[in-house]
Parts: C-alpha cells; structure tokens; sequence
C-alpha cells in the first residue's frame, strides 16, 4: 500500500454514504471510516486526512482534530503487528512492569517503536477491560492474557 | 420579549437573547473569553458563570437564553468563588511572560486575573510547553503556550470566512491550535483572529514588538481602502516615536458597526496604510522647472497657481480630482469649478488591474468616496480631460492623487499629455511618477493627520477623525483648495472640515439634512439612498 493517493472503492464509498447517513450530521461517521481507511491504507497519512476530509466536506484541519484526539488512530505506518500492552492498575499490580521490559528486550525496540524488520510495534496502553485476566496485552485483534516470559515467547514466535 | 432581573435591576431583551447580552443592557459585565457576539457559541471557557435563582448550581450566561421573570447573580460568593478558580485552571500552564507578551496591556488573561483572580499560585509542576513564535501566514504569529483555547480563532474560519485553516489538535494539556501540516493562514480576513483572541497567542506580526499598547493612541476612523468604508480606530504611537523608527500609525483596528462590517476588517485594509509614514511622502510645495526641483513655501505655490488658472480660459484648465478625497474635499474642488466656470472635471482614473471583490466586505472600487465625488458633481470623463491636454487644448491642469501613469491609460499617451500643459499641478500625499512630472506639487495631508467625510457606495457619509498632526507641511486637500480659492478672491471659504461640510449640505441637495453630530461614530445614510 503506498502513501500517495489513498482512494477508496466503489463498495467503500457506498459504505461511506450508508454510515453518513446513520447520523443527523454526517460528521458523526467520520470515526468509523477514518477506521476503514486505517484498515485500507495501514495508518491515517495526512493524504488519508485529507482524503476523507473531501469525504465529508470538511476542512481537513477538522479532520486533523480527530485524528490528533483520539490514540488508535496510526499517524505513522505501524508495523505488520502490533502489541499494546496494559499498564492499567490490575496489569501493573500483577507485573506489567516486567513483561513491558521483557517484550522491549526480546524486540529489542522501546515502547512506541517498531522492528527494525517492520514485524512489531510495540505499545503500552490504558485499561482494555480485561482485568481478570491480568497481566494481559492485545496483539492485532486478539487478546493474549495471563501472560508469561515464556507464553509471551511463544506468541511472539507466532508474527510472521 | 421576556423581563428578567439582573443584579437587581429589570430589563426586558428581545427573544433569544443570551444572559452575557442581557446583563450588558442592564449595565452588567459579565467575565468571558470564549462567547464572541458575531460567533457561535462553544461554552468552552466557562468563565461567564452566573448564579440563576432556583438553579442548584452557577450556570455558563452565554449559552442560557433570558426567560421571563429569570433573576441573575453575577456577583454572588459562589460565582465570584467559582470564577477565581477558572482562572486558575486557565491559567496553570501559562507560561506568564507577559514582560515579552505583545498581547500585555490589552491582554483579557491580565485583567481578568487583577478583577477576579487575584489567588496565591498553587501548581509545583512544571508547566506544558508548546511551540512559540510559530508563524501561521503573512500576518499572524502564534503563541501555543499562551493560548486558552477559547476556539474563537477557529470558529471565526468556519464560520466567517469558511476557509477552515485552524484546528484544536491532540488532547488534554497536549492540546494546541494550529493548521493543517503544510498548510497557511492567509484568507484575506486573517487579521481579524488577532483582534478576537483575548490573550497572547495570535499576535500581529506587523505590530509585533513595535511599541507597548499603552504609548498608542486612538482615534475613531474608517478604512480608505475600499468603497466599503469600513469602521476603524486609528492607533497612533505618539509618545514613543522612538520606538519604531519614526513610524506613527501603528496599526488599524476594526472598529464595530453593525451597518457596514460589524466586528471585522480585512487584511487588505488594515495593512494598507504604510503609505502614510513612506518615505516618499511629499512634506513641501515644490516647484520643478526644467530638471531643477525647488522648494517653494506655500504663498509662493498658491499664487503662482492662481496666476496660472487666472491667465487661463475656463476652457482650457483641466481637473482630475480623486475618488480618495474626503467630501469636504470634494467640496471646496466644486466651489473652484464655480469659481473659474471650469467644465473640464472628472475624479475616475481606471486601474491597471481591476479590484478583487467578494460578497463579504471587499469591494472591486478601491477608493473610498467614488459615490461622494459623483454626488458633489464631479463626475465627468477623465479620458476626455486627458485627450484635451494631449491635443495641447489645456493649459493648466491640476491632478489630486492619482498616478496617471500608473493607470489602464497607455503610459505614452500620459506622458505626452503632461508634456503639452503649461502648468501641471500634483496635489497628493505620496511622490509618485506623476507627480515627478509636474511643475508644481502641492503636499497634501493623509486621512489620519485631518478631519473629513467619506460617502461609501451603499450612500452611509462616515466621519474620519485626525488621529495625528499632518507630516511636514501638508495640509488637507479642502484647506489648499480654500487658500487658491482666497486667492482667486472667494471670500467664504471654510477654515475647517466641518464648516466645509455644512457648506456641502447646503449646497447638495443629496447630503441635505446631515451635519458632522448627526453623523455620530456610525455615519447616516443619504436620504436617497438604497441600501445594496
């Protein structure tokens, strides 16, 4: 996926209208489909930004606003994974401080940063609702909990 | 139209008026930074906290609309309590250089803190730094850490010019206004997001570090920039003349009337006038003879052009007078006309490249007066008066302003022109190629060293007021015309600008009824006219 000119599909766009047309001011789509282009295009480029913006018929510093809000939005490309570690209050009490430091040595990245094989970003994030199940991260969509060194091995071994 | 109490006292509102614009009628200021009367409204600041009888706890006056038989406490301790502590949360990141702030003198953080804050700082932490001294476009500077994020900056591009440049970007105290990534605030009202931000953060980049606010000095004017006329406040820097190298006028502010720009100004006009403190303006009568240019005093010029209009026939004297003159002007150019019996008269000069204009405040004709000229009987055609001095049909001619070879007109032919008249008079502020070419050139003073009266293109006649002294010898375009009118031995001529336009009332039935009081600080359309 390049940068330059994100475009979505005929059946994107129809997508588009179908959820504009969802909300009484068409703006309130505009969470949804900055996800699609996420999905699309891998990250929100401030070519996406702008594309949307024409979407909607913004200006595309609105569009900007949003995207700044909000931290689930990639406004640099990630890598092909990415793994958000919890460092909320149960993960933090049952050891996220370790895992966070075992994942940065087997990745040999700080938080924040990707491999230098664009394989894994790594990320600490805020409460995923999973607390039960502490120490836990989320890798992609999926949620790996009650984590160890050796199951985080295991799943890191699983990224292609 | 609902009755409400404010503080105690009664006022009835029309419907639909919010409590900061009901208390302002009952006398009332109610503290606020976000509500702007000519934007939406954002509640975002919420400092207009007022109590509201029955209401549980105090309640944003911007957005609460007056009902009837509502009772509003601004002064309660709890609103006062409440306020004090806006204040402090507005206040915890700012970075307090109000020594090196522009804004400082005028700024809405440092009043409000002397009138309601006034509390003993509580923060240890260190504060959140954002970028400073970031340009946004030709004419703004933006201050990231002083900003409060009221929005108005931000609403004023959706809202008035529709451009939407600016934006609040990331979250919580990470939180800035600034513009899409590459792009630049330069719609042509981007001057007016400095006057409606009530701190430090968007400062003109023109006034920048010029002098401090409380050395300007004020007077009540409009914008000669365009027909519109727009409402101004000249500010002059006086007392600090020092401080910017000679540079007197140091900025213009839009000025509010509700009939003509409301709150606004464009960039156009409000950085237009650097023409009055230019080098090139003219500051003696001179007298050119051959390629010797002589200074004169102004007896001297004054006789030697009324010998020149005397020794000549009516017919053979042209007059192109300026659309950029004051009607007071005008006026007294009518009374020579008069005097000599001249036919040879217009004011219109074509640019080189037509005026942009929108369907905001812009307008295409560039000169303030042109409908005031037309009125006083000026009006006629300036190629007409050119071609009979090309045809050497003229042998005296008299120019108020214009650049002639600036214009539409083939710069050839203009010359030609010049070159076949006896005497040519340039009678303006500012040297230019025409006045280069003159025999005599008389120093006129800029609309912000005199008194006068523009006639904008809806017929509203708006008073421009002296805001400073006229440069070197310069006088007002009325008071030369008045000294070569004494001369020709009119006796009745005016030794001030209102007197001319009593004169001009009672002689144009167009301006009957009008006197400079009735005009007030808002103007007053001509009876005649239609409103565009």
């Amino acid at each position: 996926m390049t940068t330059t000119d994100p475009t979505f599909s005929a059946e994107q766009l129809a997508e588009v209208r179908r959820l504009q047309a969802l909300y009484p001011d068409a703006r309130g789509a505009l969470l949804p489909v900055l996800y699609m282009a996420q999905d699309t295009f891998g990250w929100i480029s401030l070519e996406t930004e702008e594309y949307v913006a024409g979407l909607f018929d913004l200006s595309p510093a609105h569009v900007h606003e949003v995207v700044t809000f909000y931290t689930l939005y990639f406004r640099e490309r990630p890598g092909r994974h990415v793994v958000s570690v919890c460092h909320n209050l149960s993960c933090h009490l049952a050891g996220a401080g370790s895992i966070i430091a075992h994942l940065k040595q087997r990745l040999r990245v700080e938080v924040g940063e990707t491999t230098e094989d664009g394989r894994v970003t790594l990320l600490s994030v805020e409460c995923l609702c999973a607390c039960e199940a502490a120490p836990m991260m989320q890798v992609d969509d999926r949620y790996e909990m009650n984590l160890t060194p050796v199951k985080i091995d295991r799943i890191l071994e699983g990224l292609a | 139209m609902p009755r409400l109490t404010v503080n105690g006292q009664q006022v009835e509102v029309p419907a639909e008026t919010n409590l900061i614009e009901a208390a302002r009628k009952a006398g009332v200021e109610v503290p606020h930074y976000c509500y702007h009367p000519g934007l939406s409204i954002a509640g975002q600041c919420r400092l207009c906290m007022v109590d509201i009888e029955k209401a549980p706890r105090p309640t944003i006056a911007c957005n609460t609309i007056a009902t009837e038989g509502m009772v509003v406490l601004t002064e309660t301790d709890r609103v006062r309590e409440t306020r004090k502590s806006i204040m402090e949360f507005h206040l915890i990141n700012h970075p307090l250089d109000c020594p090196v702030c522009d804004q400082a003198g005028e700024c809405w953080l440092q009043i409000y803190y002397m009138k309601h804050g006034l509390y003993d700082p509580r923060m240890r932490d260190e504060k959140v730094h954002k970028p400073k001294a970031v340009p946004l476009g030709p004419h703004v500077m933006l201050d990231a850490e002083r900003c409060i994020l009221c929005s108005r900056c931000v609403r004023f591009c959706d809202e008035i010019t529709a451009t939407g440049e600016l934006g609040i970007f990331e979250r919580g105290d990470h939180s800035e206004i600034g513009l899409f990534p590459g792009r630049a605030l330069e719609n042509p009202y981007s001057g007016n997001v400095v006057d409606i931000c009530p701190v430090g953060a968007l400062t003109d980049r023109d006034f920048r570090f010029q002098v401090r606010v409380w050395y300007l000095d004020s007077a009540k004017s409009v914008c000669p920039g365009c027909a519109r006329g727009c409402n101004i406040d000249v500010h002059v820097n006086r007392r600090r003349p020092h401080h910017a190298e000679g540079r007197r006028v140091a900025r213009l502010k839009p000025r509010y009337n509700g009939s003509v720009n409301r709150w606004w100004l464009c960039d156009a006009g409000r950085y237009g006038f650097t023409f009055v403190d230019d080098k090139d303006r003219l500051l003696a009568p001179t007298r050119r003879e051959g390629e010797t240019v002589s200074d004169a005093t102004w007896d001297e010029a004054i006789a030697a052009l009324a010998a020149a209009l005397r020794r000549s026939p009516p017919d053979e004297i042209g007059i192109i007078a300026s659309p950029k003159m004051a009607n007071e002007d005008l006026f007294a150019v009518r009374r020579l006309l008069d005097n000599r019996a001249l036919r040879r008269v217009a004011f219109r000069v074509p640019p080189r490249v037509a005026g942009d204009q929108d369907n905001f405040l812009i307008r295409a004709d560039k000169n303030p007066n042109s409908l005031g000229a037309e009125l006083v009987g000026l009006g006629g055609d300036s190629r007409a008066v050119l071609e009979a001095a090309r045809a050497h049909r003229l042998r005296c001619l008299m120019i108020f302003g214009h650049d002639l070879l600036a214009s539409e007109w083939p710069a050839a032919e203009v010359r030609e022109a010049l070159g076949a008249v006896e005497t040519v008079v340039f009678v303006g502020a500012n040297a230019n190629a025409t006045s280069a070419a003159a025999h005599w050139v008389l120093p006129a003073a800029a609309w912000v060293e005199r008194d006068g009266t523009y006639t904008n293109f809806e017929g509203r006649v708006q008073r421009f007021r002296q805001a400073t002294e006229p440069i070197g010898q310069a006088l007002a375009e009325w008071e030369i015309v008045g000294r070569l009118l004494a001369a020709l031995g009119d006796e009745s001529t005016a030794t001030r600008a209102e007197h001319w336009f009593r004169q001009l009332v009672a002689a144009v039935p167009a301006f009957a009824g009008l006197s400079y009081q009735a005009l007030g600080d808002g103007g007053r359309l001509l009876a005649g006219a239609v409103k565009a």
